[in-house]
């Protein structure tokens, strides 16, 4: 009995030995592959910076590459680490990054306006190298780079929505192009005749939510609240909205339009109705530049046109511009800077305007695009000419939250749940709801 | 060995030509038991023909109308292009070098951690046990900041020891799997080995891994399966493009502004081969069990 | 003298179960406790990731409870969606497992074939169910429409929208299957032998000796698979948005859309620390009745 004790308490001993030194051994390397990361660092007398970046089809992997190369030849102390990564994981991935304050990028995007806080401002920088601003786009500069009255990054450049009509689908029908001055009605209108509801061939797709120029056009109190963020009581339920929504429920009942079950089937995850217009089934469709691009490399017959409005109305274009920032937290924000300052500057947007297809959101480098003389071009040129570069959706981050809040009418809309006359009721009937939402969100988010 | 659940019939009759029915019975029974299967694998396998068909058409030709479930000619080198566009190789390479480490951790923690919970008394082991339980109900998303930081802080993001670590302390899933099913195992068993002169340590890897193979078998299973599908850990915790993992590859033919399906669905079949390779032979391992004893003894 | 024995031995198991545990301790206390209890303090403050936490008590849990709708919206609709899914998931999977354990030529690949499903990961599935299910021209309605029924809009019903992502749990009993076949195997195979000689009839077996001895495995299967309903994410997320008419809007979505879209990270803590307490009494319950239904042979006789 007692041997057996003995034999048992060794084994424990040996368990608990076996332990130890598997812990001891992961955290020996851990700390191992930190310092060496130190050393590494500390070594040599370049600086190397972490740029955050994806593939895209104006900037492809490649081309990015490429350009980091011509960088680091120029500039010799400086290093880039591109690290590439899926677009569909850089939204959690910089969330976690800039949540934890530690591990994040020294350049990358910021393309969501709740990480505007983590952004390193630039107006000193700027001034320092007494760098030029006035070379971007004006609207772009101005909507796109400036939080809480400061410089917090550069533009790269540009993209727009506008509608891509399908000229082989309208000569088919017999219909004319659309001009620019077209407005809400006209577009039910082609959208009807276009569609060929025996061959499933429509006119244009749905609308899922409330930002798009075509919404917006409807007149200047067509917003989910008041443009300094404080009153939802007569925008969200103004008479434009009530217009717009009437409209939406016009397009719904017309029977030009895929049905949601056919969008959300046919159509690809979150990119829209690209899908069912490059596979010649939509008429019109609500596109951008990138899907453009598709659609030249597939050699489609298509013609592109500004969003509607109404007659004599404002205009307005939903465009943007990426923006390009330094994090807060970047060890090496001079470096950064210099990366910056010539990646998004004319030579980077330059360089990824002739080897990939970004277009620049630099006047002076646009001109040179390759392909300006084409049609499809100077229609996306003319359209960028509408310098009404909106921000419907209000200078507020709580607008996801609001807008989230009237998903119910879109769907009983959508549904065929309520008729035309109820819209202004049910309108009404939300305000309350959002009213209190945008209050609860403005206590989180602030100002 | 007798097949109870297909059952031969009630009672042997010793006559002769009664076995001949019996027989013919049988007989028809297998081919209906046949038949069942081929249906519903024939459902089971939907999946993978449609996604075959996608794999197989040009990028639009997936939308066209009315929905043609077969390609209108096959284009085989979309499989070729899927590989050319993103190095899968690499990528699934990385990822069976973590499911290694993964499984040698899983089953030096899993079998220990559980075998406590099966077979010992000791205080606390109530709430120990719920709280081993509760652990797979957090989802990851919430723990995702805390983790990140202490990574970094010990310079381990951009290498596979965040991946592997949480591995060699047992995933709550198996352990649970484990414990119930060593409390199946009689004790009778331990009660001999012990009298034999095993200690604890002895009568668990002696005695009940050598009974445990179909757990363990679902164990080493299971870890391939969520390393292979895994997405979000791999995209917080890697930096390095050489060492990205299959989903984060799989998650580059999402665009920004479109989708190419076709590409999508070649690389997702392709990669899907090697989880069903491995089933394939994992799945006989899971015969054994006390079941065995009786051969045995 | 007994006593001092016992409890000697007492001690020395005690010693051995927490050197055996000790994995799974450290693990827990690094990988989950470190964590949540970040978790448990932004619940009761306001929090958007970007700016520094700021305390408000218990205001969180108060909103929830009294002003938020959408809180019992998705709770109802989670909970509908467990008790649709859950049944599926552990009647069929054993289904699936006893056919499966049949000792049939092919079966090998029969088992693999049947595993399919489990192998490809949500989003491909989704976007198939998404075809299958399309009101005018997916396949379902299409086989119902010959038999002269007009099917529904599934996803895009407000009805409907609800079974129909149950429904798709059809495709996860494979992976289920599995782990009632591993459990299938510790069952003696000369009790069935035994029964036989006795007179008992297949049903009778069935009930009197597969289910008993099966039931650690059912049990463990109630739980997981009853935790894996609760977390419900992808298919609402991928599919349906949530909609229609907030139809199949889940716990989890909602707790996504809150943490990581809306930035209102604090309540979106206290969000999942009341779904993990609901889980956590549902499992306690289950486990309390587990005393009368779970049959364990290797139970400790002593306590």
């Amino acid at each position: 009995m007692s041997n057996q004790r003995k034999c048992h308490k060794m084994q424990r001993w040996q368990m608990a030995i076996a332990f130890a030194l598997v812990f001891l051994f992961a955290v020996s390397f851990a700390f191992a592959a930190g310092q060496q990361e130190n050393q590494a660092a500390g070594a040599e007398e370049t600086v190397t910076l972490e740029w955050w970046t994806w593939d895209s089809e104006e900037y492809d992997e490649a081309s990015q590459r490429a350009m980091a190369k011509v960088f680091e030849e120029t500039h010799p102390d400086i290093k880039i680490n591109m690290i590439l990564m899926p677009v569909s994981g850089f939204e959690t991935k910089m969330t976690t990054a800039l949540g934890s304050g530690v591990g994040g990028p020294d350049v990358t995007f910021f393309s969501i306006a709740n990480w505007y806080p983590k952004a390193l401002p630039l107006d000193d920088l700027i001034e320092r190298d007494n760098f030029d601003t006035s070379i971007y786009y004006d609207a772009f500069w101005k909507t796109k780079t400036q939080f809480d009255g400061k410089t917090i990054g550069l533009p790269l450049g540009v993209g727009a929505q506008f509608i891509m009509y399908n000229k082989d689908l309208f000569d088919e029908a017999g219909v004319a192009y659309p001009e620019d001055d077209w407005t809400t009605a006209d577009y039910l209108e082609i959208a009807r005749k276009v569609a060929n509801p025996d061959k499933k061939i429509w006119g244009c797709e749905i609308l899922k939510r409330p930002f798009r120029a075509i919404w917006f056009n409807h007149g200047e109190d067509v917003r989910l609240y008041s443009p300094d963020s404080k009153v939802v009581e007569g925008y969200l339920n103004s008479p434009g909205s009530q217009q717009a929504y009437e409209w939406f429920y016009d397009l719904m009942r017309s029977g030009a339009t895929p049905s949601v079950s056919d969008m959300e089937t046919l159509s690809s995850e979150n990119t829209g109705p690209v899908d069912l217009f490059m596979a010649g089934r939509l008429g019109m469709a609500t596109l951008n530049q990138g899907h453009m691009l598709n659609a030249v490399k597939e050699g489609m017959n298509f013609g592109v046109v500004r969003e509607p409005g109404l007659e004599g109305g404002e205009r307005y274009v939903n465009a943007w511009s990426l923006m390009v920032s330094i994090w807060e937290g970047s060890e090496n924000p001079d470096e950064s800077w210099e990366f910056l300052k010539w990646y998004v500057g004319p030579e980077g947007q330059k360089f990824l305007m002739d080897n990939a297809n970004l277009f620049p959101s630099i006047g002076s480098v646009a001109k040179q695009y390759k392909d300006a003389d084409k049609d499809y071009v100077q229609g996306f040129l003319k359209v960028l000419e509408d310098t009404n570069v909106a921000i419907w959706r209000g200078t507020h981050p709580s607008g996801s939250k609001v807008e989230s809040g009237i998903k119910d009418l879109w769907d009983k809309i959508q549904l065929n749940l309520i008729s035309r006359s109820d819209i202004k009721a049910e309108l009404d009937a939300l305000v309350p709801a959002a009213q209190l939402t945008l209050e609860e969100a403005k206590k989180t988010l602030g100002k | 060995m007798s097949i109870p659940l297909k059952g031969q019939n009630k009672g042997i009759s010793p006559v002769f030509n009664k076995r001949i029915t019996v027989n013919i019975k049988h007989v028809i029974k297998t081919l209906f038991i046949h038949l069942c299967m081929i249906l519903i694998a024939f459902f089971f396998l939907v999946p993978i023909l449609w996604m075959l068909s996608t794999a197989l058409k040009l990028r639009w030709e997936i939308f066209a109308w009315p929905p043609e479930w077969l390609p209108r000619e096959p284009h085989w080198e979309n499989f070729r292009e899927a590989f050319k566009r993103v190095p899968m190789w690499g990528y699934m390479w990385n990822t069976l070098r973590i499911i290694f480490f993964k499984v040698i951790g899983e089953l030096f923690a899993v079998p220990l951690v559980a075998y406590a919970f099966a077979r010992f008394r000791f205080p606390g082991k109530k709430v120990l046990f719920l709280l081993v339980i509760s652990t797979m109900m957090i989802p990851l998303q919430t723990k995702l900041i805390p983790l990140f930081s202490m990574y970094v802080r010990f310079g381990l993001i951009d290498s596979y020891w965040p991946l592997i670590l949480p591995a060699f302390t047992g995933t709550p899933f198996f352990i649970f799997l484990m414990v119930q099913y060593i409390k199946t195992m009689p004790r009778d068993l331990d009660d001999a080995a012990r009298i034999d002169g095993l200690n604890n340590y002895g009568i668990l890897y002696r005695i009940l891994i050598p009974l445990c193979v179909p757990a363990l078998t679902i164990t080493v299973t299971y870890t391939f399966l969520w390393t292979w599908n895994e997405f979000l850990q791999p995209l917080i915790y890697l930096n390095s493009y050489e060492k990205y993992t299959i989903q984060l590859g799989l998650e580059m033919f999402k665009g920004m502004w479109s989708v190419e399906w076709n590409l999508l669905m070649a690389a997702t079949l392709s990669t899907m081969l090697p989880v069903l390779v491995l089933y394939f032979f994992a799945q006989k391992k899971l015969i054994g069990g006390i079941a065995t004893l009786g051969l045995k003894g | 003298m007994k006593r001092s024995k016992r409890s000697a031995i007492d001690r020395r198991q005690t010693i051995d179960a927490y050197v055996c545990i000790s994995p799974w301790l450290i693990g827990f206390l690094i990988f989950t406790i470190m964590p949540i209890s970040f978790t448990i303090y932004y619940s009761f403050t306001r929090w958007t990731i970007m700016e520094p936490p700021v305390w408000i008590g218990l205001k969180n849990y108060i909103f929830m409870f009294t002003k938020d709708p959408i809180f019992w919206q998705s709770l109802k609709v989670t909970s509908l969606y467990v008790v649709m899914s859950l049944p599926i998931i552990i009647i069929f999977g054993l289904l699936l497992a006893l056919l499966l354990n049949l000792k049939i030529r092919g079966m090998n690949l029969y088992r693999t074939l049947f595993y399919i499903p489990a192998v490809i990961s949500g989003v491909s599935v989704a976007m198939l169910w998404t075809w299958l299910l399309q009101p005018d021209v997916g396949m379902v309605n299409t086989l119902l429409d010959l038999v002269g029924i007009k099917g529904p809009g599934w996803f895009w019903d407000p009805v409907w929208a609800l079974p129909s992502v149950a429904s798709m749990s059809v495709w996860k009993v494979g992976g289920s299957a599995v782990i009632y076949l591993a459990g299938l195997q510790n069952i003696p195979p000369q009790l069935y032998e035994a029964a036989r000689i006795d007179g008992a009839g297949r049903r009778q077996a069935f009930f009197k000796i597969t289910i008993p001895l099966l039931t650690p495995t059912l049990f463990f299967q109630l739980i997981i698979q009853m935790i894996e309903c609760f977390k419900v994410f992808t298919e609402a997320f991928v599919i349906t948005k949530g909609g229609p008419l907030k139809a199949t809007y889940f716990y989890l979505l909602y707790f996504y859309e809150e943490g990581f879209q809306h930035f209102n990270t604090g309540y979106a803590s206290a969000l999942i620390l009341v779904l993990v307490t609901v889980i956590m009494g549902m499992t306690v319950f289950v486990n309390y009745t587990s005393k009368r239904w779970v049959y364990y042979a290797g139970e400790d006789r002593a306590s």
